[in-house]
């Protein structure tokens, strides 16, 4: 009896659990047929990021540990870590100064372009005609940094515009690019001054976003503009800043095209950094093993600085 | 043939037949018999006087010839090197190669360049003077037909020579360093107004180019007769940084002034250049030009045997090409046989003011009549020391520029430099083997 009463349950059990399992095989189907339309809508943009990104970074890898002259493929010689050792061996110049000379340029830069950008983007915030002022601050960055080179490298030459102004003051000239001591600091300031306006954008919008209410509390309290700036502006405005610093900071560590306008590394290693050694390297003397290394280490050294400034920040309660 | 294993063959051969597509071989006519043959030529001669002046005697072969076709193509100096690695990887390499001879060491290791039939060899080796045959060597075994070469010798500005009191060029380095001092003027700024001797950093081959011509004068070498090191940590050399450090030191020479500009504008008494600089000159002064003079580089004494630095182009031809023989036989046709008494190169050359190799042509060629600047550079064909061709020559270059710099700015003393340079010059070149 039990048998026979139990044998139509496991029939309709058995029968559900087919028609289950046909479910779920369905649904399984669908799901797979779904996955690879999404996949094909997807393709596009993976086969993009496979040719632009994922080929030229697996090729960089092999390169990094490879000794290749850059003529032929069959002729990729792995030698493993012997690039990059070769990079910090006794004698290279790539930790210094090309490297030293990268970093100091990007704080350099870094430095003078913020504490220009906080200053004009605070007074711009207080103008008439502020387009006006964010569109002529802009200007450096649309022209080309060819030109822009090319210009300041003649306003520093013996004679030229900054010189002839020392000379009517009554100093003597400078040396600005000739002279080792000078040369690296007066290309830092052409970076920040054509790298400012692109901060000074930044900044006046998170200007605009600070709360006007603070400003009026401040106001009532009596506080003066140097405390409402360091109290209210600066911490405020932490978000901008952090953005600015990092962006920043990551151009001026690849920065090459200026350095090649203005003193093509020199005087000697004066002003080499590691992004003009990287071209040379392989461009020029045909080492693409030793210019992927550096590639690597200046990754390295970017995503380091990256990361110090992004742990600081949020020490001071910013999150980016 | 299961499925799985048919769908892993097509995702194998998907991306091969691309790349195969991709990095084909470049067109060589349409490979049916009877159809021309077509070789493919890069050069740096990509504008201007240049393109027209190669493109005549392409365009003469291409008239008289019907199995065999030459294409030019061109792009700028500054990205030859670049153009020949990337078209090479491609597979895309032209028949014919137009390297700066620096590279020869590099192109030749990289297994770029075919050495030269031995009756080709034989020719060139005839033919050609031997700074010409070295610069298109490497390792003793030629490698293409040298093209144009480029001698270094003093150009000097006759009035300011005049001015200070000078009757005519300096022959010797104490003359040079008297009339260096003698016509260089500062400002009370310390902006100088006239250098009497021009040392530039400009580029690479300004600043080593004026540093290997003393350095050949003084009978130094910058690089060992087996090219694995370098020579230049020598008395020669010493003498040489130490003359130049003097001029830097006591204001006759201002590195960081664009010596080109400013010699055309009278601003500098001497300086060492190559000879293409007369073209130019020629064009940006105009008639001041009549004030330019050019005197061999002077010798460390009167007695010295004479010594200058040349450099140079030449054709050779691509291993990668499936036709050598017909490009080697159309570069024999350009370089070797000779229209009117001189070769077509030579003729080419010379229409653009510029000197080959071959100064029997160069003489026939620039006659009486010509401008006697040149005639100097013609003469230093015959003692020039060729610059070093060797692999890893270019990083070499770079090197000695560095040093050379830090040397005028003070960074380094004389001993450093030339310490710091054989250490850095030997590591590279001998890596580079």
């Amino acid at each position: 009896m039990v048998n026979a009463t139990l044998a139509p349950e496991s029939t309709e059990r058995a029968a559900r659990d087919r028609s289950a399992g046909l479910g779920v095989r369905v649904r399984a189907r669908r799901r797979r047929r779904q996955a690879v339309v999404a996949y094909l809508f997807l393709a596009p943009t993976l086969l993009f990021y496979a040719v632009f990104l994922a080929l030229p970074l697996g090729f960089a890898v092999l390169l990094s540990t490879s000794r290749w002259a850059g003529f032929d493929l069959g002729d990729i010689d792995p030698v493993g870590l012997d690039n990059f050792a070769g990079l910090f061996a006794d004698g290279s110049t790539f930790l210094a100064p090309i490297l030293t000379n990268t970093l100091l340029f990007a704080l350099g830069t870094v430095a003078l372009a913020l504490a220009g950008s906080v200053l004009v983007a605070t007074c711009i915030d207080r103008l008439r005609f502020q387009g006006l002022w964010r569109t002529l601050y802009f200007l450096p960055i649309v022209t080309t940094v060819v030109a822009v080179g090319n210009v300041w490298k003649y306003m520093y030459q013996p004679g030229g515009l900054v010189n002839g102004v020392l000379n009517a003051v009554g100093l003597g000239s400078v040396a600005f690019l000739q002279d080792p001591d000078t040369a690296l600091p007066s290309v830092v300031v052409v970076q920040a001054w054509a790298s400012v306006g692109s901060a000074i954008l930044v900044l006046t919008a998170g200007l605009k976003s600070v709360p006007e209410s603070y400003y009026e509390a401040a106001a009532l309290d009596g506080a003066g503009p140097v405390t409402v700036f360091w109290r209210i502006t600066l911490p405020l405005l932490r978000p901008s800043l952090l953005f600015v610093c990092v962006t920043q900071f990551l151009t001026g560590l690849q920065s090459f095209a200026l350095i090649i306008v203005m003193t093509k590394g020199g005087p000697g290693d004066a002003t080499d950094v590691a992004a003009l050694e990287m071209y040379r390297q392989a461009f020029s003397y045909g080492d693409w093993g030793t210019a992927s290394a550096a590639a690597f280490v200046l990754f390295a050294v970017v995503l380091a600085v990256t990361l110090v400034q992004l742990w600081l920040f949020r020490r001071k309660g910013e999150d980016a | 043939m299961t499925p799985s294993l048919s769908r892993r063959h097509f995702a194998l051969a998907l991306p091969s037949a691309l790349l195969a597509a991709g990095c084909a071989a470049p067109h060589q006519g349409t490979g049916r018999p009877g159809d021309p043959v077509v070789l493919t030529l890069l050069s740096h001669y990509a504008s201007g006087e240049l393109k027209k002046a190669l493109q005549g005697p392409v365009d003469e072969w291409n008239a008289l010839h019907d199995r065999v076709k030459v294409r030019t193509k061109a792009v700028e100096f500054t990205d030859l090197l670049t153009t020949f690695m990337v078209r090479q990887a491609a597979g895309q390499g032209t028949d014919i190669l137009h390297p700066y001879c620096l590279w020869n060491g590099q192109l030749v290791r990289a297994g770029v360049l075919r050495p030269a039939p031995p009756e080709h060899a034989e020719e060139i080796g005839r033919a050609y003077g031997a700074a010409a045959v070295g610069s298109s060597s490497v390792g003793g075994r030629v490698y293409g037909y040298p093209t144009e070469m480029q001698t270094y010798a003093l150009y000097y500005n006759k009035r300011l020579l005049r001015a200070a009191g000078l009757d005519g060029p300096p022959r010797t380095w104490p003359e040079l360093e008297e009339a260096a001092y003698r016509t260089a003027r500062q400002d009370r700024y310390g902006n100088t107004l006239v250098q009497g001797f021009g040392l530039s950093t400009f580029d690479d081959s300004t600043t080593v180019g004026q540093t290997l011509a003393l350095l050949n004068a003084a009978g130094g070498r910058f690089v060992s007769a087996d090219g694995r090191s370098t020579a230049i940590d020598s008395p020669a050399g010493r003498a040489v940084f130490d003359l130049e450090r003097r001029l830097v030191d006591r204001g006759a020479s201002a590195p960081g002034v664009n010596v080109y500009q400013a010699f055309a504008s009278g601003q500098v008494a001497m300086v060492i250049s190559a000879g293409w600089w007369t073209t130019n000159l020629k064009a940006l002064m105009g008639t001041a030009y009549r004030e330019v003079g050019v005197a061999p580089v002077p010798l460390p004494e009167a007695d010295g045997r004479r010594a200058t630095l040349s450099t140079g182009f030449m054709l050779g031809v691509n291993t990668a090409s499936e036709h050598p023989c017909e490009a080697w036989e159309f570069l024999r046709w350009l370089n070797a046989d000779k229209v009117r008494g001189t070769t077509r190169m030579s003729a080419l050359q010379a229409s653009v003011g510029s000197l080959t190799g071959r100064a029997d042509d160069m003489r026939r060629l620039l006659g009486t009549g010509g401008d006697p600047n040149l005639h100097p550079f013609l003469d230093a064909l015959a003692y020039a020391v060729p610059e070093p061709n060797v692999p890893g020559a270019q990083q070499a270059k770079s090197l000695l520029r560095k040093n050379i710099e830090a040397l005028w700015t003070g960074q380094q003393t004389v001993d450093e430099a030339l310490r710091s340079t054989r250490r850095q010059v030997d590591q590279e070149v001998s890596r580079s083997w």
